[in-house]
């Protein structure tokens, strides 16, 4: 008796338990259904369904809102989808709410839409009509699609003739099998960031030069900003460019003379040509020069004598204190 | 009726003359085992509700047939939810839709797969211990000697079993869903992961009552098919253990056979209801 009530239990528990399994399943696709709680009605209007049926779902901004309740063919470019919408979201579904037929996914089955619309308009009402917007069918994606293929296919192509352009390159090879392009261009890089560490150096003192000379110190201050500077800068120009005239007029003076002795020397007259082209005046020149350097070396003898001698030595001493001393000062 | 008779008593010749017209024998042996069957379960309707009920052995039955096969069912339909999930990712994986993975596989267990194979086991099962319970009885002439004591063993031994069958097996095949889904999540989760409550509202949000009443539906008909299959051979088993033996393979084949049928016209009503 006991065994048999143990037994009656476990097969309570049993049924129990797969009844309620199944009570619960429909209720949650019931409820997912629209089938329990209180529910409203919507149409809305399309030109084309593109395969939506009774039973796909409707959602209002992503959130799940109802089902589709039934397609009626209204003429032969409408056709009227009834909506089964959770009577919770009546407050957010205003009349000028957008219906449009979408895809769960990529593949997924179709479903429509509630996109709520930013102006202002009453709640609709129970049967209401609602607005549809076309969206662009999978048919019209897949055509841009193949076109952007189209373009990716070029493009790659095109990619492929560059990469291959670059593979057969052999001048770009070497440079990049080259091992000692790195370590000069990190020497370069070192020198240039020394080299902007100098310039910034650089820049730096000519923008202290330049502050000085716009304050008026130093030499080339002294030359833009002191007025006088600037006369005696004025009259030395001046003075310049008469002495520049002045110049002129010598050197045309000294052309003339030039000419004039160039012409004595070519006519066989004058003190130049005699210099330069009468050879018995050279040599006795000559031997008058000789005659005077003999002369010098026997007065340079005296004077050393007259040094020695007792009556005048006195009087080169002195005058060699006397250097001497200067020579201190 | 005197025809059908002697039709029955010259089935095991090769063939007769019936008309002037030659039958096969086995052609004959099959329509007088259609023809005995349906008897059997005409005679099953009549008993069903006409009183007295055997309430005590038909909850005994309910235990013996829907408790007792919880666990062999319940693995298999656990095995099945596993290898199923397992099977379809990689071709999902391929098809960029992984995330569909539990609309898929809640869609096959349910509508398919979990009242197919509940009923499968089921048949397998109980079928056959109805077949060699009945048959072993039918030779050890109890069945008679329940008659002589004025039981009728027809409402004893096969209304309650049938009944019990018709209605454990949709029982089962709930729990076999269940046990199922709860294995095919745990699929999902040995290389990716996807929390319970996700899992069973992606689940539940996919199913549809017209995926679930059909099949839940259609489990009363296999549960009925396979408790009256394995009755009637048990229940006119030929004498010799040999008939007890082919009494309860027969009782599975054809039980299994019948599965099959019966959810192949289940598919074709759903079809044309739209439910598909």
């Amino acid at each position: 008796m006991a065994k048999e009530t143990l037994n009656n239990i476990k097969l309570g528990i049993f049924i129990s338990s797969g009844l309620l399994i199944l009570i619960v399943s429909l209720y949650l696709v019931g409820r997912n259904q629209n089938f329990f709680g209180s529910n409203f009605y919507v149409r809305c209007r399309f030109s084309n369904i593109n395969g939506l049926i009774a039973g796909n779902n409707v959602r209002f901004s992503g959130i799940q809102a109802g089902t589709v309740n039934q397609i009626q063919v209204i003429d032969d470019t409408t056709i009227e989808v009834t909506l089964l919408i959770d009577k919770k979201m009546k407050p957010y579904i205003h009349q000028n709410t957008y219906a449009t037929i979408g895809n769960d996914g990529l593949m997924g089955n179709k479903v429509i839409n509630l996109t709520p619309n930013m102006v202002p308009a009453p709640e609709i009402v129970d049967g209401g009509l609602l607005y549809n917007k076309k969206k662009p069918y999978t048919d019209e994606m897949m055509e841009t699609l193949s076109n952007t293929n189209n373009n990716v296919e070029v493009l790659s192509r095109k990619l492929i003739s560059t990469v291959e352009q670059i593979n057969n390159s052999h001048a770009l090879w070497s440079i990049l099998n080259d091992t000692t392009i790195p370590k000069n261009l990190n020497v370069s890089l070192s020198n240039i960031k020394e080299a902007t560490v100098r310039i910034n150096d650089m820049s730096a003192v000519i923008t202290d030069i330049a502050k000085d000379i716009r304050d008026g110190k130093g030499a080339a201050g002294s030359l833009v900003a002191d007025e006088k500077v600037a006369n005696d800068m004025k009259q030395a120009v001046a003075h310049i460019n008469n002495a520049a005239q002045e110049s002129e007029v010598m050197v045309a003076r000294i052309d003339s003379i030039v000419k004039q002795v160039q012409q004595d020397i070519n006519n066989g007259h004058g003190t130049a040509h005699a210099l330069l082209k009468d050879t018995m005046l050279v040599s006795r020149l000559n031997n008058s020069m000789s005659n005077i350097e003999k002369g010098t070396a026997a007065f340079n003898k005296d004077m050393e004598a007259l040094q020695h001698n007792f009556l005048t030595r006195g009087y080169f001493k002195k005058e060699a204190k006397k250097n001497k001393k200067a020579m201190k000062e | 009726m005197i025809i059908f008779m002697q039709l029955r008593v010259n089935v095991t010749e090769f063939c007769i003359d019936f008309n002037c017209m030659k039958i096969p024998s086995s052609l004959l042996g099959f329509f007088n085992e259609i023809g005995a069957a349906s008897r059997f379960v005409s005679r099953y309707f009549q008993e069903v509700v006409q009183p007295r009920y055997e309430v005590k052995q038909f909850i005994k039955q309910c235990f013996l047939i829907g408790y007792r096969s919880l666990p062999l069912i319940g693995i298999t339909g656990f095995i099945m939810g596993l290898v199923l999930t397992m099977q379809l990712r990689p071709t999902l994986i391929a098809y960029g839709v992984v995330s569909k993975l539990p609309v898929m596989v809640s869609l096959a267990i349910v509508r398919e797969i979990g009242p197919v194979i509940s009923a499968l086991i089921f048949a397998g099962k109980i079928s056959s211990s109805m077949g060699a319970e009945l048959g072993s009885m039918k030779v050890t002439e109890q069945i008679d000697a329940m008659e002589v004591s004025g039981t009728n063993p027809f409402k004893y031994l096969v209304v309650t079993r049938v009944l019990a069958a018709t209605l454990m097996l949709p029982v089962l095949s709930v729990l076999s869903d269940a046990i199922g889904l709860y294995g095919s999540y745990l699929g999902v989760n040995i290389r990716d992961h996807t929390s319970l409550s996700l899992y069973f509202f992606e689940v539940f949000n996919t199913l549809k009552f017209g995926d679930v009443l059909p099949a839940i539906i259609k489990t009363f008909f296999f549960g009925f098919a396979i408790g009256i299959i394995g009755c009637y051979k048990g229940y006119n088993s030929s004498k010799g253990t040999e008939g007890v033996g082919r009494a309860a393979n027969s009782a599975v084949v054809i039980s299994s056979l019948m599965v099959f049928i019966i959810d192949l016209i289940t598919v074709q009503i759903t079809d044309v209801l739209g439910l598909n």
